[in-house]
């Protein structure tokens, strides 16, 4: 998937809004792979529902979103699995981890999928990010930094050509802030693989090439 | 360390899975398959009583006469069955076909020989010769040469009893069985229309459904032709295989056209109505407790996919298909309720020993298991295929209704 167009997208609670003052909604909009895009947003602007729109969830709204030029809307469940597991990495801002598991089986349920990283190359990832005990601490028992990182691990493990990231930092401080910067804009271009990350303040520490305000 | 990530699967669905209803809809559904399942098997088990050819209670044939009443004997009329009412038999739905009873025209006088001291048992008997499709008795001389006249003879099985259990018992004299009676020498003498003969003979068979004493209709011909004055007359009884043994229908008929069925075939009939109705109800009470515990799995399916649907959910956003997020709770019932079919069996197995000592007196060995273990299969197979299609729709829902 090389690009994700928005044409004269907005969701279906907006309906009725002529002037939204959005650099996104009712324009026309291009992410494109191997550029790292930042949607600072204010709350209430619909942030997470482009979220969901892009990564397939929801489509209550009306425009167009298009991968490559193809609508998305008539897409079927295979199609959505497939996207899932090899062309868009997601990390939902409600993390969605399963609290009941530990964070190694977390990861290891979005690994499987596709066999993407090793057993050491992710443990390595909880080294980097500073919580190697962790990996096999039940997810309940994490605070809600370490859930976010574990969250980020495996969202990472996993390949793709967009890395969609609903305020991965928001829990973090600077310093982690960082870690997670380097290690996703390491991954990124790793897999030439776009970045569209939102934020309602504190900012993943990435360069971004350009930036959006919702 | 590797982690078996199937394993992370079932750890995470298995969660809010009731014990307790998984339980209460296997023993409810063992239940209601063993007696399903046994009913077929008794059924099978019994059927052969019925159908085997030397059963006492052998249905299909019936033997029917004219119902011999006062008036009619006086007049010595309509005693026997007249082309057009035979004609109208034949029509009859239930009926496959119809035999006529051929009698000899003359006199016959038989004798035995019993053992070396001279004794002899002698009567006055008759022959009567119907069409060797309705004789159930294989035998391999049933046929008659008059350049060697040698008569053979099928008589009713009763008679071997009477002479077994009543003259030979009270006379002291030996017993016999089947297979010593053929060497029995036997002379038939043969009286009418001014000729007289004596005729060797011999038992070939017993008969459980012709309670009458039978020749080869060869022999009957022959012999009617050379002693018989009388033109060979319309038959006062016929032998008719009904495909429907037990149907009022027939006994409607018989009593309208004031027809009697001989023994207690319509009885044996009604025996074998009443079994198949028997086990129908049985059977239906046994699906009906199936189809009941079958619901009560569906209630509890549907309870712990409700509870888990955020799991479910969270999945499918992991990219995981519809699919295989429900494969944990398919192979759940998959193995629930193959537990639940092979018990079932050995509950029937069980339950079968117990009563067929029981059938054995009535000489049956037996049906095939097959049927009963082909039946608990395929109502296994429709209840795990209602679980299964439930399971997918259910989890399809999730797919299209997130958030």
């Amino acid at each position: 998937m090389e690009k994700i167009e928005l044409k004269n997208v907005l969701p279906a609670v907006f309906a009725g809004r002529d002037d939204t003052g959005s650099d996104v909604w009712l324009r026309n909009v291009a992410f494109e792979r191997g550029k790292y895009y930042l949607i600072s947003a204010e709350s209430g602007t619909g942030k997470s529902s482009l979220c969901s729109f892009i990564y397939g969830y929801r489509c209550d709204y009306s425009g167009l979103i298009a991968f490559d030029g193809s609508d998305i809307r008539p897409l079927g469940v295979k199609a959505w699995c497939d996207i899932r597991k090899s062309h868009i990495a997601y990390l939902p801002q409600e993390l969605r981890l399963f609290p009941e598991l530990t964070a190694m089986e977390n990861v290891e349920l979005n690994n499987r999928l596709t066999g993407f990283k090793t057993q050491k190359q992710i443990l390595d990832l909880f080294d980097t990010f500073g919580i190697p005990e962790k990996a096999h601490s039940t997810v309940s028992r994490l605070s809600i930094g370490q859930q976010q990182r574990v969250a980020i691990i495996r969202t990472l493990c996993q390949p793709c050509d967009f890395i969609l990231l609903d305020e991965p930092v928001s829990h973090l401080d600077a310093a982690n802030n960082k870690i997670v910067a380097d290690i996703i804009t390491a991954e990124a271009r790793r897999q030439g693989a776009g970045v569209i990350s939102t934020s309602v303040g504190n900012n993943v520490a990435i360069n971004v090439d350009k930036e959006f305000k919702l | 360390m590797k982690l078996n990530s199937g394993g992370i699967m079932w750890k995470l669905l298995r969660k809010n899975i009731s014990a307790a209803q998984l339980t209460g809809f296997a023993i409810a559904n063992l239940i209601g398959l063993t007696i399903v399942i046994l009913a077929v098997q008794f059924y099978g088990d019994v059927k052969p009583v019925f159908d085997d050819e030397e059963s006492f209670i052998r249905r299909d044939f019936l033997i029917i006469t004219h119902r011999v009443t006062g008036m009619g004997a006086l007049m010595g009329s309509n005693a026997v069955f007249s082309d057009e009412a035979i004609a109208d038999i034949e029509h009859q739905p239930w009926v496959r076909k119809v035999g006529r009873f051929t009698t000899s025209g003359y006199s016959v006088y038989a004798s035995v020989g019993l053992g070396g001291d001279g004794r002899k048992l002698s009567s006055q008997m008759f022959f009567e010769s119907i069409p060797s499709e309705f004789i159930d008795v294989d035998a391999a001389d049933w046929n008659f040469d008059p350049k060697h006249p040698v008569v053979p003879v099928i008589v009713s099985k009763d008679y071997l009893s009477l002479y077994n259990f009543g003259f030979a018992a009270a006379q002291g004299m030996p017993k016999i069985s089947e297979g010593m009676v053929g060497m029995i020498p036997l002379m038939f003498t043969l009286t009418g229309a001014g000729n007289s003969e004596v005729i060797p003979g011999r038992i070939v068979g017993f008969s459980s459904r012709l309670n009458t004493i039978v020749v080869p209709e060869e022999f009957m011909r022959w012999s009617n032709e050379r002693y018989s004055t009388t033109p060979s007359a319309a038959p006062a009884r016929l032998i008719v295989e009904v495909n429907t043994p037990g149907d009022m229908k027939i006994k409607q008929y018989m009593d309208s056209h004031n027809y009697e069925i001989a023994g207690d075939k319509v009885d044996s009939g009604k025996a074998n109505y009443f079994l198949t109705v028997m086990t129908g109800i049985v059977i239906a009470v046994g699906a009906l407790i199936s189809l009941l515990s079958f619901f009560v799995l569906m209630l509890s399916i549907y309870l712990l996919l409700q509870k888990n649907t955020r799991k479910l959910q969270d999945l499918l956003m992991l990219g995981y298909s519809p699919a295989e997020v429900s494969k944990p709770y398919i192979n759940l019932v998959i193995a629930i309720n193959a537990s639940v079919m092979v018990l079932s069996v050995i509950l029937m197995i069980i339950g079968r020993a117990y009563y067929m000592p029981l059938l054995e007196a009535f000489g049956s060995v037996g049906g095939s298991l097959w049927l009963a273990i082909a039946v608990a299969f395929t109502i296994m197979a429709l209840i795990t295929a209602g679980n299964v299609t439930a399971i997918r729709r259910r989890i399809s829902t999730l797919w299209r209704q997130k958030e």
